[in-house]
């Protein structure tokens, strides 16, 4: 009699413990519906779903010079203002691609800033098969969130199981103490860019 | 051992009975109501204060004629403008910070205020984790209301939920009143653009 009531409670508590683990180990809703990353490193082109992504260079500057309306802007930061350009491609179909995300070494999310307003070259970009076009993307970061960081680009904000390139930006130039090598005063967002020579015409 | 336990229980559960049915019922009936609210409390000025998503620290306050950081004003009306340090607490960019402040006791034409950067008069921009921003909340008003000399915002906060009830993702909800802040208000005569 003894024997049978604690073996029941054996049982039960057993149960309760496997139940109390299955539902604290259960993954979230909001993971299983992430974004699928696609990895890759600067200079590499990461080939995601519906396009392909060549980060090419990162620039760091306190100011931002641009056009808006026809008036001249310098646009100031409690950061930095971290510039990448990237060559952007739709692989099968044209698409555009809107979203960018400078993720720090912590997991720290920022989106690309808001502040510029409508650029040809500001996200959403408009990409066409087998045409590569030269992207922006403009993010006000901390210095302290460059060491470590990753760059997340996808084609929406909200893409449950879309591919999201993830490009690892280690090969950025730091000093030790994290801060970036180089540290422009003023960059100019209308000054011509040095295009590589892309065919003859 | 058990049989003991058991009675004892038993004399707990038929001695409590009433006492838990009356504060069931009287639950219910919503007796509870009727204790006094607790009063959320004045919140300090000179410091940063955690509210929900966002820290902040009001600057200063005052009423506008003007123009102020690009939000244009209808011809009659002035505006009462708050500006603060907001910091982003949470991970991402993020924008919801409408809502934090609210005056008190104003006859708002548009509770939503207009919200500006004040480097550069950008509307509503998304703020980003751990940058510290100064932001404007102007409120346009009737050019003849009166605003008192000595003004109570009241502040409102979220909670995180690291699952909300429906699709188990993280998030800020159940906005609460967290606090009051009061601040005088300047009065910014109309020529110039604003201070």
């Amino acid at each position: 009699m003894r024997i049978r009531i604690l073996g029941n409670l054996v049982i039960l508590a057993s149960t309760v413990a496997l139940s109390y683990g299955m539902q604290v180990s259960k993954p979230h809703y909001a993971d299983l519906t992430a974004p699928i990353p696609v990895d890759g490193a600067m200079h590499d082109t990461v080939r995601a779903r519906s396009f392909d992504v060549r980060l090419d260079k990162v620039v760091f500057a306190r100011q931002l010079k641009t056009n808006q309306f026809g008036q001249e802007k310098s646009l100031t930061t409690s950061g930095l203002w971290a510039v990448v350009s990237t060559n952007l491609t739709a692989t099968a179909a044209s698409t555009t691609i809107a979203d960018g995300t400078w993720q720090g070494p912590t997991g720290l999310r920022y989106r690309q800033t808001e502040r510029l307003g409508y650029r040809q070259d500001m996200p959403p970009h408009g990409v066409d098969p087998g045409l590569e076009k030269r992207g922006l993307f403009v993010f006000e970061i901390p210095s302290d969130q460059i060491r470590g960081a990753s760059l997340l680009i996808s084609a929406r904000q909200f893409g449950p199981l879309d591919a999201q390139a993830r490009i690892s930006l280690d090969g950025l130039p730091t000093g030790a103490d994290g801060q970036p090598a180089d540290v422009l005063p003023q960059y100019d967002l209308d000054a011509p860019q040095a295009q590589p020579p892309q065919g003859k015409s | 051992m058990f049989r003991t336990a058991r009675s004892k229980v038993q004399t707990w559960i038929t001695a409590g009975a009433g006492t838990i049915a009356a504060l069931f019922v009287a639950g219910l009936m919503g007796a509870f109501g009727a204790l006094p609210a607790h009063t959320p409390p004045l919140l300090p000025l000179d410091t940063a204060t955690d509210a929900g998503r966002w820290r902040i620290r009001p600057v200063r306050a005052y009423v506008s004629h003007a123009r102020t950081y690009g939000v244009l004003l209808k011809p009659g009306q002035k505006a009462l403008v708050l500006e603060a340090d907001m910091t982003n607490r949470t991970a991402r960019s993020d924008k919801a910070y409408f809502d934090v402040f609210k005056p008190d006791g104003l006859a708002l034409a548009d509770p939503m205020p207009m919200i500006a950067l004040t480097r550069d008069g950008t509307l509503t921009p998304e703020l980003h984790p751990g940058m510290t921003e100064r932001m404007a909340y102007v409120w346009p008003l009737a050019g003849e209301a009166a605003v008192p000399a000595n003004l109570s915002f009241g502040v409102t906060a979220e909670i995180f939920k690291p699952r909300d009830n429906l699709y188990g993702t993280p998030g800020w909800f159940n906005p609460y009143r967290l606090g009051t802040i009061t601040l005088p208000v300047a009065d910014v005569p109309a020529p110039g653009t604003g201070p």
